[in-house]
């Protein structure tokens, strides 16, 4: 047998839990949930989100944590090997590819989003987000101008800031598995924590501000997020709607958590802490997230004012909605820096997980060392993150958003979990998520693995190809200026997926699949 | 807040505190923390 090349090895198991956890909270746990649960059904919503928590999202998490830690056992930690070495397969590979490409590609755009929210932290400091945050109109200006959109701000500062985040991002993936992202996640994730905690607690300490309206208090807000309406669940959207919050919330069908898992040891836990992982993202965003912007909202706007908020969606909410609510609060400008900071803070621990699948494919296929592999994935990076900030106001950020951060999603959950349950095979499978484990997961998982996660993400992929994929492909809705700019995007990101199958292919050339029979001796070995 | 919105709420949270509680209890007693 080839002995695999020594990787790195994550330093503490609370380190890994709270760096996966870490990926999984991000700006859709603050922004996209509580829109979504309050407009499908407030409370009701929850009966489809935790029924796809149990179904989809917590079997795709431990799909995702068992197959990085067998990659990572063969010295592979990105999809493409992963796939090949599980399934004796070399053509499987390219299908990995996504699981490269696509947190690379949510990266560029990410970062230009999550640097927005660093200089609205500062913003707020300097007293000038809460001057704009006065009125409506003038606060989706503000944003505008930010963004480089209309006149009237210092875009030369936006460029700053979205240097700055880079950099962070950067600075962390350099120093490692160990030395970076661990470190990096056991401070920030606590201080996100603590920050979601002091909004949280002042956010229901509101009460009902306006005397003339005491029918909008912080009761009502909860009430307008909870109280459910089960009329909602006899629509199938619904229904997707809360599988693909689940699914986006988790990270799962990324290809981040492989990469995070391959650098555990081959002993390791990974039923327990994929659990505790998920139940610290859960507990983000539904008791944190949850209880912060829809009561906050509702206390200040009132019923008919949310209908137009939910029109906006969640990033409007947050951007402009959000420093709006803090104007009307004593102290409003320190709110409203804690809130941008916590929301940075969680789009940062997310975004130093999308870089580590391109750079690990570098590192491990082509041994070029990490600190060479950080070095080459930042070039590409920083040069793709100009054509988003450059054509942020032709669409390609919403392109790429759509490819990257949902469609892609999709296809690589569904190839993982047919690979896992059907090729792999669920004995090999059901051994493999056992070996090391602190606790058994319920035999009724094991036929969740195998039929109801492939088929449920089948019936996901289908819906959402013909819904929106289809439309999308289309370009149902691109303005006819702008048909060029996502025409290109496109063009761009199939020659992407053209040059990593070259590279996969390269990688491979000649290489023989290693020997399974040491994974073979190991799970005949295991009592579970 | 009616009823039922009380009702979810307490349990969806409920599960979720359970499930950490249940998680970090089981990982501490392991003393594999």
């Amino acid at each position: 047998m080839q002995s695999p090349k020594k990787r790195e090895r994550w330093g503490s198991r609370m380190g890994v839990i709270l760096a996966v956890a870490g990926s999984a909270v991000g700006l859709g746990n603050f922004l996209r949930f509580p829109v979504q649960a309050a407009e499908n059904g407030g409370g009701a919503f929850l009966i489809p989100y935790f029924i796809s928590l149990l179904l989809l999202g917590i079997p795709l998490m431990i799909t995702e944590w068992t197959l990085g830690r067998y990659g990572g056992m063969h010295g592979y930690g990105t999809a493409p090997s992963i796939f090949a070495i599980a399934t004796r397969n070399h053509f499987l590979k390219y299908f990995g590819v996504i699981g490269i490409i696509g947190p690379t590609v949510i990266f560029i755009w990410y970062t230009y989003i999550e640097s927005w929210l660093l200089g609205f932290a500062f913003y707020a400091l300097t007293g000038k987000l809460m001057a704009a945050a006065a009125d409506g109109t003038q606060m989706k200006a503000f944003l505008t101008a930010y963004q480089g959109l209309s006149d009237g701000g210092s875009f030369f500062l936006t460029y700053v800031f979205f240097l700055i985040t880079f950099a962070v991002n950067i600075w962390v993936v350099f120093y490692g598995i160990k030395g970076g992202i661990e470190k990096f996640s056991k401070i920030t994730m606590p201080t996100l924590f603590v920050l979601g905690f002091i909004i949280l607690l002042r956010v229901v300490t509101l009460g009902a501000p306006d005397p003339s309206q005491p029918d909008w208090n912080v009761m009502k807000g909860f009430g307008y997020l909870w109280n459910p309406d089960f009329s909602h669940l006899k629509n199938v959207n619904v229904w997707m709607a809360a599988a693909g919050q689940v699914f986006f919330t988790l990270s799962v069908g990324i290809g981040m958590i492989l990469t995070y898992a391959s650098y555990l040891d081959r002993d390791d836990d990974v039923v327990l802490s994929g659990m505790t992982s998920v139940s610290l993202n859960e507990l983000t965003e539904v008791i944190i997230a949850g209880s912060i912007i829809i009561p906050a909202a509702y206390v200040f706007m009132g019923p008919s004012g949310m209908v137009e908020i939910a029109k906006g969606g969640g990033f409007d909410l947050g951007f402009v909605t959000m420093p709006q609510i803090f104007s009307h609060i004593a102290g409003g400008w320190f709110f409203a820096f804690i809130w941008f900071l916590m929301l940075f803070i969680a789009g940062a621990t997310s975004s130093v997980s999308m870089l580590t699948p391109a750079i690990a494919f570098v590192d491990d296929e082509f041994h070029l060392g990490r600190k060479r592999s950080v070095i080459l994935t930042a070039a590409f990076c920083f040069v793709a993150c100009h054509f988003v900030i450059i054509g942020l106001r032709h669409g390609v950020l919403d392109e790429l958003d759509f490819w990257s951060g949902t469609f892609f999603l999709v296809v690589l959950g569904t190839i993982e979990a047919v690979i896992f349950g059907w090729v792999f095979g669920i004995d090999r499978a059901w051994a493999e998520i056992h070996h090391g484990a602190d606790i058994k997961l319920p035999f009724i998982f094991r036929i969740v693995i195998k039929y109801v996660t492939p088929t449920f993400l089948l019936i996901l992929l289908g819906t959402w190809t013909w819904q929106q994929a289809i439309p999308v492909i289309m370009m149902k809705g691109v303005a006819a200026e702008n048909i060029l700019w996502v025409l290109g995007t496109r063009l761009a990101l199939l020659g992407i997926i053209v040059a990593v199958c070259l590279l996969v292919f390269l990688a491979w050339r000649g290489r023989p699949l290693p020997d399974i029979d040491n994974d073979r001796t190991i799970t005949k070995g295991d009592k579970s | 807040m009616t009823t039922g919105g009380w009702i979810l709420m307490t349990l969806s949270w409920g599960a979720i505190i359970g499930l950490a509680a249940f998680c970090f209890i089981t990982m501490i007693k392991g003393g594999k923390l």
